[in-house]
């Protein structure tokens, strides 16, 4: 039990954006500002992942604090990679929790549709051990997810089909959401014949690049949503040093910990966004939360299961598939989608409004994972 | 290829500490560079630095005398399970090849 309160919420449109990242931050906190009322700041958190290699912009803590005109007040860029967001979530959490801060604002944005897909590739590249005789190897960070689903495909009976399959309830769901990336639907059978990216992942099985940004409002005062918990581990950084290639320890052992400070369990999750960077990196994380058995993730995929009006509905925002990854603001907006689903009124609104939900933000090829489950009181 | 092990564990890099035991000091070894194809990729879209080779295969190979797997580069396509060696050591990057 954190004793922290969700206040406000705000999301930009995510895609290709005419803003700079600036603009993108400054309008998200503003929406959640509003939101929530325009409650006295006393810190900000923004999770930011390559304002630095790719816009040449720091410092976006203080340009929060300053163009809202927040006052002397702390502020803080936090890096942790496609985790940033939920880092900065959890530091903004620990912040009210330690007793220092009443109320505080958390935001994440990226802007990257503006570089060449070979310079976002080697800035993303960033989230790995670059010392290594692996990343000498030209291993990628999709890379790393392609040898991972090969291998998953080898010790099971999943197939790129389940892929897919992922990939296109995601769009599905994105498709309904009108702050995701992409608004086209699309089949199974264009999936699966989309150009290759990195064998066996092929384009709609990748999270795109991303403009975008996300931001909360969260305090110690009272509000309908509780942060019931909040966890963060750091894994392995490295492949070839993995104990069990098809299992992401990172992920499991942060489910763990915020299940075991919620005192709930996977069953007693109603709406779920994890992170699905990669349609084999949503499989593997409905396993390590504890939803579905080790192997038999890709079964839940093909019965159904984590549909919107399934048992364990999985990324009804569309997911970082569909609506998209501005690697900063994804843990964010995973607590935006979440919100509006325990409020009533989300895009691919779950029925009977869930009461119990879990965000799931990863970084780097399991370098970190957070966890927050917010449930409404 | 040359192994570091502690608290049996192998590892072809070494760390600065073993997770379960704490110490610094590992045991050094040296092993053959054989292995099998424990899982692979073929990458089409590259960083930058790597653009001029794509696609180029990145293969992790579980080594036949030790617990431990090395990120490897190859020309060759390969299926899991196939027989592997080290041909060279280029640009800081191990570049295997099938064992004939």
């Amino acid at each position: 039990m954190t004793g922290a309160y969700v206040h406000g919420i705000g999301m930009t449109k995510f895609g290709k954006l005419e803003s700079s990242l600036k603009e993108l931050l400054l309008e998200a906190c503003t929406e959640a500002l509003n939101d929530a009322g325009r409650p006295k700041i006393d810190a900000v958190y923004v999770g930011n992942f390559m304002g630095g290699s790719i816009s040449n912009q720091e410092i976006l803590g203080a340009i929060v604090a300053n163009d809202l005109g927040l006052g002397y007040i702390p502020s803080t860029k936090v890096e942790g990679a496609c985790a940033s967001g939920g880092i900065a979530l959890r530091q903004g959490l620990l912040g009210i929790m330690s007793g220092e801060y009443d109320t505080v604002l958390v935001a994440g944005a990226e802007k990257m549709k503006h570089a060449e897909t070979a310079d976002v590739t080697q800035a993303i590249n960033a989230a790995m051990d670059t010392t290594t005789t692996e990343k000498n190897a030209g291993l990628t960070f999709p890379g790393f997810f392609g040898v991972l689903a090969n291998r998953y495909f080898h010790e099971t009976d999943a197939t790129k089909e389940h892929l897919a399959r992922v990939a296109l309830k995601n769009r599905q769901n994105g498709v309904n959401n009108p702050l995701a990336q992409f608004p086209k639907p699309t089949t199974l059978e264009e999936i699966m014949a989309a150009r290759m990216i990195t064998d066996p992942l092929g384009l709609f099985d990748c999270s795109p690049m991303t403009d975008g940004a996300a931001a909360i409002v969260i305090s110690r005062k009272k509000s309908p949503i509780h942060v019931r918990a909040s966890s963060q581990v750091s894994g392995p950084t490295k492949m070839q040093d993995a104990v069990n290639l098809l299992s992401i320890p990172a992920i499991g052992e942060s489910g763990r910990l915020a299940y075991e400070k919620a005192g709930l369990g996977p069953e007693d999750i109603d709406v779920v966004e994890i992170h699905d960077c990669f349609s084999m990196t949503e499989i593997i994380a409905i396993e390590e939360l504890g939803f579905y058995n080790p192997l038999e993730g890709w079964k839940a995929v093909e019965e159904g299961r984590t549909q919107v009006n399934g048992e364990k509905p999985v990324n009804t925002s569309g997911g970082l598939l569909s609506r998209g990854h501005p690697i900063g603001a994804t843990g964010i907006a995973q607590v935006y989608q979440l919100v509006r689903q325990l409020r009533g009124n989300a895009a691919n609104q779950v029925d009977g409004t869930p009461r119990i939900a879990l965000a799931q933000n990863l970084g780097g090829t399991g370098s970190y994972s957070t966890v927050h489950i917010l449930e409404r009181v | 290829m040359k192994i570091y092990s502690c608290c049996g564990n192998d590892s072809i890099a070494k760390k600065y500490n073993c997770a379960v035991c704490g110490k610094s000091e590992f045991e050094e070894k040296e092993v053959s560079d054989n292995g099998t194809v424990y899982s692979f990729t073929k990458i089409h879209i590259a960083p930058a630095e790597f653009a001029h080779i794509a696609p180029y295969n990145v293969v992790l190979v579980d080594l036949d005398e030790a617990d431990a797997k090395v990120t490897s580069r190859m020309e060759e396509d390969v299926a899991i399970g196939d027989k592997v060696t080290l041909d060279r050591i280029e640009d800081g990057a191990y570049i295997y090849k099938k064992a004939s």
